[in-house]
């Protein structure tokens, strides 16, 4: 089994976003450190923003998700920290 | 030509006036200058707008050239510790392009920013033909060391309190006659706490301390520093 590392998590969560019909489009940025999912971008909506971070949280491995998407309505700074004890 | 109109060459120019700026960079012979303007273009932040993620593939070095910036990282429990903040005129990102791995930290425009991106592989490239170049990163890179091993220290050996009473005492400026740290509109409660390497409600109250002591004084336009020697003891400097 290969290990889980930041940058296999980086390209599942690309691969993700790109391959969802909320995301695909959105003009989103990855980055992936000790397991933490970091999101930015420009997302249209609070809903696709939403949409990118559950998608990346439900990726095996990852522990936790930064999002700073900026969308109308979005907090500012935005950034909003879920981590998941389970991993 | 109507003089007004900006030219071809102003933001070359405008960038060589800007590595001039920089620390170790400004001697660089005027062909590595030349090649860097030649490989540079440039790019602008709003404010609050993320420039680059921690974890994020290192695809360029930031010149610095108006506004300040923030760089954080985020700890396995959850909080943001900040480890730089930058003003104009300063290179980032440089770090992960030499060591190649993926950005350290994140990095926030805190207000409009001006940057100039070059990218990774050119700045390799550069370096391998430039030794002045090399020289010069190797420099800018040590004095990143040293900006770490203070932190450390200051993380792992000082109180809160000795953090902001050395923080204030470094970012005071002399304004009719008083030192006082002046508010910027991001320096919130929350980033000052950000940068201090705490939370909201320990700085609120260590700075209430403080004030109760006359040691500062915190205004509408800033924190007026009223004892500069009883908070440099506070800062066991």
């Amino acid at each position: 089994m290969n290990p889980i590392t930041d940058e296999s998590l980086h390209k599942k969560v690309l691969a993700s976003l790109a391959t969802d019909d909320r995301t695909a489009t959105a003009d989103l940025r990855v980055g992936v450190s000790n397991g933490f999912v970091h999101l930015a971008g420009t997302a249209l909506s609070l809903d696709i923003r939403t949409a990118a971070a559950d998608l990346a949280e439900n990726i095996p491995g990852v522990r936790g998700v930064i999002n700073r998407i900026d969308a109308p309505g979005a907090p500012r700074p935005a950034r909003i920290i879920n981590l998941n004890p389970e991993v | 030509m109507n003089p007004s109109l900006p030219t071809l060459n102003e933001p070359a120019a405008r960038l060589k006036t800007t590595i001039s700026q920089v620390r170790h960079f400004n001697d660089l012979p005027p062909e590595v200058q030349d090649a860097i303007v030649a490989a540079a273009a440039p790019r602008h932040f709003a404010t609050g707008q993320v420039i680059y993620l921690e974890g994020e593939p290192a695809e360029f070095v930031y010149i610095l050239e108006r506004g300040w910036v923030k760089a954080t990282r985020m700890s396995r429990d959850g909080r943001e510790q900040a480890m730089l903040f930058l003003r104009p005129v300063e290179i980032f990102g440089d770090i992960a392009v030499f060591t190649s791995t993926t950005y350290p930290g994140t990095t926030t425009a805190l207000e409009a920013v001006d940057t100039w991106v070059v990218p990774s592989t050119t700045l390799m490239k550069l370096v391998k033909k430039h030794p002045e170049l090399a020289l010069a990163v190797i420099r800018k890179l040590g004095e990143r060391v040293l900006h770490y091993i203070e932190l450390v220290e200051d993380l792992s050996l000082r109180s809160v309190e000795a953090r902001l009473a050395n923080t204030l005492l470094q970012f005071a400026e002399e304004t009719d006659g008083r030192l006082v740290v002046p508010r910027r509109a991001w320096t919130t409660f929350d980033e000052m706490a950000v940068r201090l390497g705490t939370v909201r409600d320990v700085l609120s109250r260590t700075l209430k301390t403080l004030e109760a002591e006359g040691l500062l004084k915190v205004e509408k336009q800033g924190i007026v520093l009223c004892d500069t020697k009883r908070l440099a003891e506070r800062g066991n400097m």
